[in-house]
């Protein structure tokens, strides 16, 4: 008894509540907040977890845990027709890949929340560590997934991605989505650089970090500098994020758009950052030439079905 | 003297004149003064029923998590009242209006439903994202006294129960009652747990956890008119916790005082009258005061305050007069200057504030807002150029977000925290937000905005 009182007590901080409460109504009761503060499960889960073990906190912790995916799995069924407008993109580079992905949920306020980043994260670690077991020498490769391949993926320890959006479900309450995903592995003197919209305040280098947003950004470029000039590959992240270019453009066959600002030629618009120069002459200033770039944007309609994206997986560029 | 009375006549509305001749005949034509101010502090068309109209006013909002019942408890609240003659009962599927949300059951719009108490009168806000509790704070349009924070005792608090926190403070509510909705569907033990949580985690927030009020019911069984403990009585708790623990937004008559200026015109023999409403504090007759604004910064007193006819020894935040002021030329006085007490506020032409760039949809760019913007400026009933930069520099914002900016005006104005200001841009409004604070006035090259320095 004395040794389950100290347990008890250094588990949670609501002391106020086990002082004075001897009898076994008490114990159950700073049972039942233990566990709710410990694991994070709904009271009721956690009240039918302690009924079924004698309230044993230890025990019914253990089943919790292993209940989590079947109640996460009952929680995503019953809300998987109600729509997810909201979401975040994550975008990951390191070194010579890329992962770009786009997860839904119904409020803006589980996007900001760190459960759900945490999770976006977890998804561009998944797709850069399949494109790693991806063997490919020509210079540029591009895999599309849909929401159906994402939720098959299968994570190290052999439950597949769908199961982890069941647990995420289970946790917020709300519905979530995977909705696509996009992993770029560029091979030669091809470079790739990522950005997402909008950025984080104190931003260093962001490879290998997983950047977060409300749109995202992967470029292929061929450059001729050693050096990286971090600032500038993050403005061109930057005008396609905003500007919403189609297509690149060839200098001898696109003619620029009458109207400047109706420009859809990525080197014929105005560049952002000086709108005296194009987005072609500041690209030549700085001996870079984009090769391929992609542009999420959350909850957009899309245009380019992912199949197509898909079929053109093999395209390579000269 | 008798040439500054029409002037002043013709600066009220028709309506608020019709309404004082009427009072003046009336059998109260003692008191008229007062009631004509009266009512020209509180305009009576924005309340909702005639009999109200001496309520003091509240704006309340819920918060909480898509599943717990904010729409419900907001259903139960105006069929409640409206049984009391208090308000339009309002079902769960009217309040949650566009057809594509009823069929998940979920608040998408911001929704505006009035009430009201025997004590106040209450605009209840509820939107469904952070994005459109912002956007209703920057553009002003309902700030919130306090809030309802709505959890389900079978859930508790969820892990983005914090993000509804920090939007509270971000909108600046000091005040949350917390209701735990389902109470029927758990036993007392889970009810106390639940409570003590909430109040932890308000405490967490730097709200007052200990005194903030803590409601048990269920806003389903007192939508069904259940009599006992956790249906309709409940809800009534709710309400008077609402009347007692939010306090009632006071015009602030103690503060240096603020009159911004609407006209001005000149009064043969006396001198320079200003017109205006006074936004804060107390103007007494003889006060020393700053006439402040384009660039000017002008010293004066005030010789006579005027409220319509009546020549008065003060005057308070909220009423409409006409300031007699002491050696200052007619030129010299532009609309949109501003009148306060001596060396209480000053001139600058660089402020921050936050600001909500408008959606292509809701008729705003197309292209997003980089730093060194210049356009005009719009607030209150003047104009400047202006250029905005975006915090920090090198950020961009995408049409339909929210940021924080740093505004440089081209000529020295006066802002105080909280006033609105809008971007125009090809006559159509881009942009609007509001300023948090003002800052040290920065050097003007050559007199050009693109010029200036903004460290940011």
């Amino acid at each position: 008894m004395l040794f389950q009182r100290i347990f008890t007590r250094a588990l949670h901080s609501t002391r106020q509540l086990y002082a004075g409460s001897g009898g076994s109504g008490g114990l159950e009761k700073s049972a039942l907040a233990a566990l709710r503060k410990k694991t994070g499960y709904t009271f009721a889960n956690c009240k039918k977890a302690l009924e079924k073990h004698n309230n044993d906190v230890g025990l019914a912790e253990k089943w919790l845990h292993e209940q989590a995916q079947t109640l996460g799995w009952s929680k995503a069924t019953k809300v998987a027709d109600r729509a997810t407008a909201q979401g975040l993109i994550g975008v990951l580079i390191r070194g010579n890949r890329g992962a770009m992905v786009e997860l839904n949920c119904e409020t803006d306020f589980v996007a900001r929340n760190d459960t759900f980043k945490r999770f976006v994260d977890h998804v561009a670690r998944m797709c850069l560590h399949y494109t790693d077991l991806t063997d490919f020498d020509g210079d540029l490769w591009k895999l599309g997934f849909d929401s159906d391949a994402l939720r098959n993926l299968r994570t190290e320890e052999g439950r597949t991605l769908g199961d982890h959006l069941a647990l995420l479900i289970g946790a917020i309450g709300e519905n979530a989505t995977i909705r696509r995903a996009l992993c770029f592995k560029a091979n030669n003197d091809l470079r790739l650089v990522g950005y997402a919209h909008p950025a984080p305040t104190n931003v260093g280098s962001t490879e290998g970090i997983t950047q977060v947003g409300k749109y995202g950004a992967i470029v292929a470029y061929r450059s001729t500098h050693t050096l990286l000039d971090f600032e500038f590959h993050k403005s061109i992240c930057q005008q396609i994020v905003g500007m919403k270019p189609t297509k690149i453009g060839e200098y001898d066959k696109d003619k620029p758009a009458e109207n400047k600002d109706d420009e859809t030629c990525l080197i014929h618009q105005e560049y952002l950052l000086d709108a005296d120069k194009t987005v072609g002459e500041v690209l030549q200033e700085y001996n870079c030439e984009i090769v391929d770039y992609h542009r999420f944007e959350c909850g957009e309609q899309t245009e380019r079905s992912l199949e197509a994206i898909i079929r053109s997986q093999h395209q390579s560029s000269n | 003297m008798s040439g500054l009375l029409p002037k002043l006549w013709r600066q009220s509305e028709v309506g608020l004149v019709r309404r004082i001749r009427q009072s003046l005949i009336g059998p109260g034509a003692s008191q008229s003064r007062w009631t004509g101010t009266r009512l020209l502090a509180t305009s009576a068309d924005k309340n909702p029923a005639p009999g109200l109209r001496e309520l003091p006013h509240c704006n309340v909002g819920t918060i909480g998590h898509v599943d717990h019942g904010k729409t419900t408890l907001t259903a139960a609240i105006t069929k409640i009242q409206s049984q009391k003659g208090l308000a339009e009962y309002l079902s769960y599927d009217q309040i949650d209006r566009a057809p594509e949300e009823k069929a998940r059951g979920i608040t998408i719009n911001a929704c505006h439903i009035g009430y009201s108490t025997t004590e106040r009168t209450y605009a209840h806000t509820d939107c469904p994202g952070h994005a459109d509790y912002i956007k209703n704070m920057i553009s002003g349009a309902s700030q919130m006294d306090g809030a309802i924070l709505v959890v389900a005792a079978t859930d508790g608090q969820m892990p983005q129960t914090r993000e509804h926190l920090l939007l509270a403070k971000q909108v600046g509510i000091q005040r949350i009652i917390v209701f735990i909705n389902k109470a029927d569907l758990v036993d007392q033990e889970v009810l106390e747990l639940v409570e003590i949580e909430m109040r932890e985690m308000l405490s967490d927030f730097g709200f007052d956890g200990v005194n903030s009020p803590v409601i048990c019911g269920s806003a389903l069984l007192a939508l069904r008119d259940d009599k006992s403990e956790f249906g309709v009585p409940s809800i009534e708790k709710l309400l008077e916790q609402c009347d007692s623990y939010i306090p009632t937004p006071q015009r602030d008559i103690v503060s240096p005082f603020i009159l911004p200026i609407d006209n001005a015109f000149t009064v043969p023999g006396r001198g320079t009258v200003v017109v205006g409403t006074i936004k804060r504090g107390t103007i007494p007759r003889n006060a020393d005061a700053d006439l402040l604004g384009f660039n000017q910064n002008l010293k004066t007193s005030i010789s006579d305050i005027q409220i319509f006819r009546k020549s008065v020894p003060q005057a308070q935040a909220g009423e409409n007069v006409g300031a007699l002021l002491r050696g200052i030329k007619i030129s010299a006085v532009e609309r949109g200057m501003l009148l306060c007490a001596t060396g209480s506020e000053d001139i600058s032409n660089h402020f921050e504030g936050s600001m909500y760039l408008l959606s292509r949809a809701e008729g705003g760019r197309v292209k997003p807002m980089l730093s060194k913007y210049i356009q005009q400026l719009f607030s209150q009933t003047w104009n400047v150029p202006a250029r905005i930069d975006i915090v920090p520099s090198e950020a961009m914002l995408m049409p339909g977000e929210h940021g924080q900016v740093r505004v440089t005006l081209l000529r020295k104005m006066v802002m105080t925290p909280g006033q609105a200001f809008t971007i125009r841009e090809n006559g159509a409004t881009v942009a609007t937000g509001m300023v948090t604070q003002r800052l040290r006035s920065l050097d003007l090259p050559k007199n050009k905005l693109s010029k200036v320095l903004v460290d940011c």
